[in-house]
């Protein structure tokens, strides 16, 4: 009842994001895009502090040349769901609860982001989510478009 | 100097961790407020405390924070001064010199001319210099009417093993102004002499080595190893020491004295697991040991019963032991010339539990409260071997009782 | 008494160095983020126990740094 509601409630809100399952994943569909690809949970601070610029980011940049993809690390559904009751998410969310893509890519801290170009080659790895670095994020997107 | 507040040895930690209690989910420019009441009272018209608490801390953004905080603390009633029990009515003088205070027969005597407020005000600013390293530098300011203390503290946290283990490295030194009322006694002379001198400093440095290890999802430990240094004055100048004559009449009350150097270490560990419904386990272990010839063990159970919409009723016990120090003295003799003697029974042979229970609530990341109560008792060696005449039928060392009452809310700002 | 000491100090080294094959992923620590399973989780409590104890018994600190956490950033 309660996974219905959720969907239902998730249905009709104005959050444009999409919850997939993480097998869904292929990075293969976005290429000739630039891609933000970010690893995040819902416990993690900086991670709901990343939320509103990585939101942002889709209104700035053109939808056919870039697009934000992100990897949920939670392992409780619940608490994916519940934070995301409270903050807005207008990208993409593939659901990862065994952990089996963040082993893939050997991530190494809460956040992670990748910047990947449009040949879908990762160009830049950062580790952690800082306000005071978003121009320096900012740069190295418009470097790609 | 009842519930005195003097920032004493490893201080560091708890005004480190008391002050930046890493609160989750911030956002730059708020305020993680926190606010309590504690109070304290000891049976038999003994010591009463107040003491309202206010700190904030400010996210700074990008992992940096400022914390601030104000204590207050109201002291009144009574504590053991020292001296022995008699079969006789017993006269004190008060610590001014100008008056004197009665003890009954067979009671433990005890001075009530504490009315003491005291002010504390700390602060502490934490900043990463990388990902893997922060740096936390506070001082802290406490006064009260007998008593100044400034310090600075400096911890450096280094993290490895993708932040599975924590290296802390900490330093803290005090610096104490000691104005007793009346002015420091000389060591061992006569009560009634009254031979003051001046008021006297100390200096405390401290320094702290720890490890914080994760064990897995639901499971960590702390070591932590510390060294303290304290030298200049350490005697507490309103407390007595009883001189018997043979028939353990106390004749005289000498001024006590202690050393002037005090140098500690311990070791420190504790264990946090969550349990797969949520409820969570805390032990810690501590021994205490110094060049004073005191050891001490402290255990720390609690467990915190989690329930649903975020209540939680938390049972806590403390069981502490402590060996007496080697200038301890339940009294002396006529003819005894020790170098430094103390009846102090905070320096005595004794042990002391505590049982307590807390229930509060954790409404969100924003809100929480919560209300703990304790039950305190310290007790040691009312007969103690050296006992002699009418000090047989003495209660040498009066067990405490003590009750503590807590209230806290805390917020976001 | 400063031999004792010294052997404890040799055993938190031996424990310490023997732990760095403890330990779990970044993004497998959301109980360990909890503001109830932080080291200095009831800071506060710590801070007046601190208070209380120092003036009733001979010994003080030496206790809690802050430690675990979500280990974010």
């Amino acid at each position: 009842m309660k996974k219905f509601l959720i969907v239902l409630l998730l249905a009709i809100s104005p959050v444009k994001a999409e919850i997939y399952d993480i097998k869904q994943l292929d990075l293969g569909n976005y290429q000739g895009k630039v891609v933000y690809l970010d690893f995040w949970a819902s416990w993690c601070k900086p991670c709901q502090e990343s939320f509103p610029w990585m939101n942002q980011l889709l209104t700035r940049y053109p939808a056919d040349a870039f697009t934000v993809i992100t990897v949920n690390l939670d392992a409780e559904t619940d608490s994916m769901h519940q934070f995301l009751g409270k903050v807005k998410a207008d990208f993409d969310i593939f659901h990862d609860p065994s952990g089996r893509i963040a082993e893939e890519f050997k991530i190494e801290g809460m956040p992670t982001s990748y910047l990947i170009d449009a040949s879908g080659k990762v160009v830049k790895k950062h580790i952690g989510f800082y306000t005071r670095d978003i121009e320096k994020y900012e740069r190295e997107i418009e470097e790609l478009l | 100097m009842q519930l005195k507040t003097k920032k004493v040895a490893g201080l560091l930690s708890a005004a480190t961790c008391s002050l930046l209690g890493t609160p989750a989910q911030a956002a730059e420019g708020d305020w993680d407020v926190d606010t309590a009441v504690l109070y304290y009272s000891e049976s038999d018209d003994r010591v009463q405390a107040f003491e309202p608490v206010i700190s904030a801390t400010r996210d700074l953004g990008n992992d940096e924070s400022l914390s601030m905080k104000l204590v207050l603390d109201s002291l009144t009633g009574a504590s053991a001064n020292g001296a022995v029990p008699s079969t006789q009515v017993q006269t004190f003088t008060t610590p001014s010199g100008k008056d004197s205070y009665r003890v009954e027969p067979n009671e433990t005597p005890l001075d009530d001319t504490f009315k003491d407020t005291r002010v504390s005000y700390s602060m502490n600013w934490e900043k990463p210099t990388d990902r893997n390293n922060r740096r936390n530098l506070g001082f802290n300011v406490s006064r009260e009417y007998d008593f100044t203390s400034i310090s600075g503290n400096a911890l450096w946290q280094h993290d490895t093993n993708q932040k599975n283990t924590t290296w802390s490295y900490g330093l803290n030194i005090e610096l104490d102004n000691i104005d007793p009322v009346g002015g420091a006694p000389e060591p061992l002379t006569d009560m009634l002499a009254q031979d003051k001198n001046d008021s006297d400093t100390r200096t405390v440095v401290d320094f702290l080595f720890g490890v914080t290890q994760v064990i897995d999802r639901s499971s960590l430990f702390q070591l932590n190893l510390s060294l303290s240094e304290a030298d200049g004055y350490m005697t507490d100048p309103y407390k007595f020491v009883s001189v018997v004559d043979n028939t353990g009449e106390p004749i005289s009350q000498l001024f006590e004295s202690r050393p002037d150097s005090r140098s500690r270490q311990s070791i420190y560990g504790k264990y946090k697991k969550m349990l797969a419904n949520k409820d969570i386990f805390t032990a810690s272990y501590r021994f205490m040991t110094d060049d004073w010839g005191i050891d001490s063990n402290t255990f720390d159970f609690s467990y915190r019963w989690t329930f649903d919409r975020g209540f939680y009723l938390q049972p806590r016990l403390r069981w502490y032991q402590q060996s007496e120090a080697d200038f301890y003295y339940y009294f002396l003799r006529t003819g005894d010339d020790p170098e430094y003697a103390s009846a102090d029974y905070r320096l005595g042979e004794m042990e002391a539990t505590t049982i307590g229970l807390k229930f509060g609530r954790d409404i969100d990341e924003q809100q929480a409260w919560s209300f703990r109560l304790e039950l305190y008792e310290q007790t040691g060696d009312s007969s103690p071997s050296e006992a002699f005449g009418q000090l047989t039928q003495q209660d040498l060392y009066p067990t405490l009782e003590a009750t503590i009452v807590q209230f806290n809310y805390s917020f976001r700002w | 008494m400063k031999l004792k000491y010294y052997g404890l100090i040799l055993c938190s080294a031996l424990i310490a160095s023997g732990c760095s094959s403890l330990g779990v992923k970044p993004w497998e620590r959301e109980l360990l983020a909890r503001e109830d399973m932080l080291m200095d989780s009831d800071a506060l409590d710590l801070a007046f126990d601190e208070h209380i104890y120092f003036s009733k018994e001979a010994s003080s600190g030496g206790q809690g740094f802050a430690g675990g956490g979500c280990g974010c950033n």
